[in-house]
């Protein structure tokens, strides 16, 4: 089950945001809480390169609790893409990667209106995530709740 | 793939390019530079893609031409739809025109569409007047990605 969605750029600006099956909000504003998930997945990035007993060159990594795993895709570019799910979730580094190449790339990158480092307003760019979500074989909203 | 992509971002930045010397122009709506370029790379364009067709026998053989080989090399598919208004005007449908498919699906940013299939109205004028047939040629976007070309053909 995915639950919901950030992408940030390199300076930690949030592009986008979505959720889907989200059950317990946080109760602060979505600006807020897009930089506290920022700075948490910075001191993350930081703590793991150092403590890391081997380089790590992936750009993905995550982690999960007994509720939830968060995954985290970071481009060559400085792109992050965090993405919530439930913990039953596997194979989620090759779904971001295919939603960085069929979506981010062909709706922002090629979409004259998308101007780096603003937020996304393309309604086409929300609607082919939202579809793309959707049609996985992860989202599984309806069956849960 | 990739050197499909370069057209496209070229494309972006031609757009931005030109419609950005505005205090020159005192025009926003000025898109007839666009136009010229366009105009002036589909008369090139066509010298080289009609190295091997046969002569064309008439207008419509030129126009289908126009339609198929011709839009998809450029555009990487065919025309959808080719017909003749009751004005004597050939109306080209494209219903997914590469420029617009990345920019929206409906009416957002729909006052920007002009600028992005301005230059796609030179390239068919430049290469029908390489072909023989001097024409004015225009462009209706109601909602994307979908485009109609208009072409009047100018009769002396």
């Amino acid at each position: 089950m995915i639950y919901n969605f950030y992408i940030f750029d390199k300076q930690g600006n949030l592009l986008y945001y979505q959720e889907w099956t989200r059950l317990k909000q946080s109760g602060i504003t979505c600006e807020e809480e897009a930089k506290l998930m920022y700075g948490m997945i910075y001191s993350m990035k930081s703590f793991v390169n150092k403590i890391s007993p081997t380089d790590i060159r992936d750009g993905y990594m995550h982690y999960k609790t007994n509720k939830n795993a968060l995954h985290i895709l970071e481009t060559s570019s400085g792109l992050k893409f965090v993405m919530n799910t439930d913990t039953a979730s596997t194979g989620i580094k090759d779904f971001m990667n295919q939603f960085y190449l069929k979506i981010w790339l062909e709706y922002v990158v090629k979409n004259p209106f998308c101007l780096p480092e603003k937020p996304i307003t393309s309604e086409l760019f929300k609607a082919k995530c939202d579809e793309f979500i959707k049609q996985s074989t992860f989202y599984g909203g309806i069956k849960s709740i | 793939m990739s050197e499909d992509a370069v057209l496209e971002y070229l494309h972006i930045e031609l757009v931005n390019y030109v419609l950005s010397d505005k205090d020159v122009k005192k025009n926003e709506n000025d898109l007839s530079d666009l136009e010229y370029i366009g105009f002036t790379t589909g008369y090139r364009i066509i010298e080289r893609l009609t190295r091997e067709w046969p002569r064309f026998k008439d207008e419509l053989e030129k126009l289908k031409f126009i339609c198929t080989d011709f839009w998809s090399s450029i555009y990487k598919k065919q025309i959808d739809n080719l017909r003749m208004n009751h004005q004597g005007v050939y109306v080209l449908q494209d219903n997914a025109f590469r420029f617009l498919t990345r920019i929206s699906s409906g009416t957002q940013y729909l006052e920007h569409a002009p600028k992005y299939v301005a230059f796609t109205c030179g390239l068919i004028r430049g290469s029908l007047l390489n072909l023989g047939i001097s024409s004015t040629v225009t462009a209706e976007v109601q909602a994307m990605p979908s485009c109609k070309f208009h072409i009047q053909f100018n009769r002396t």
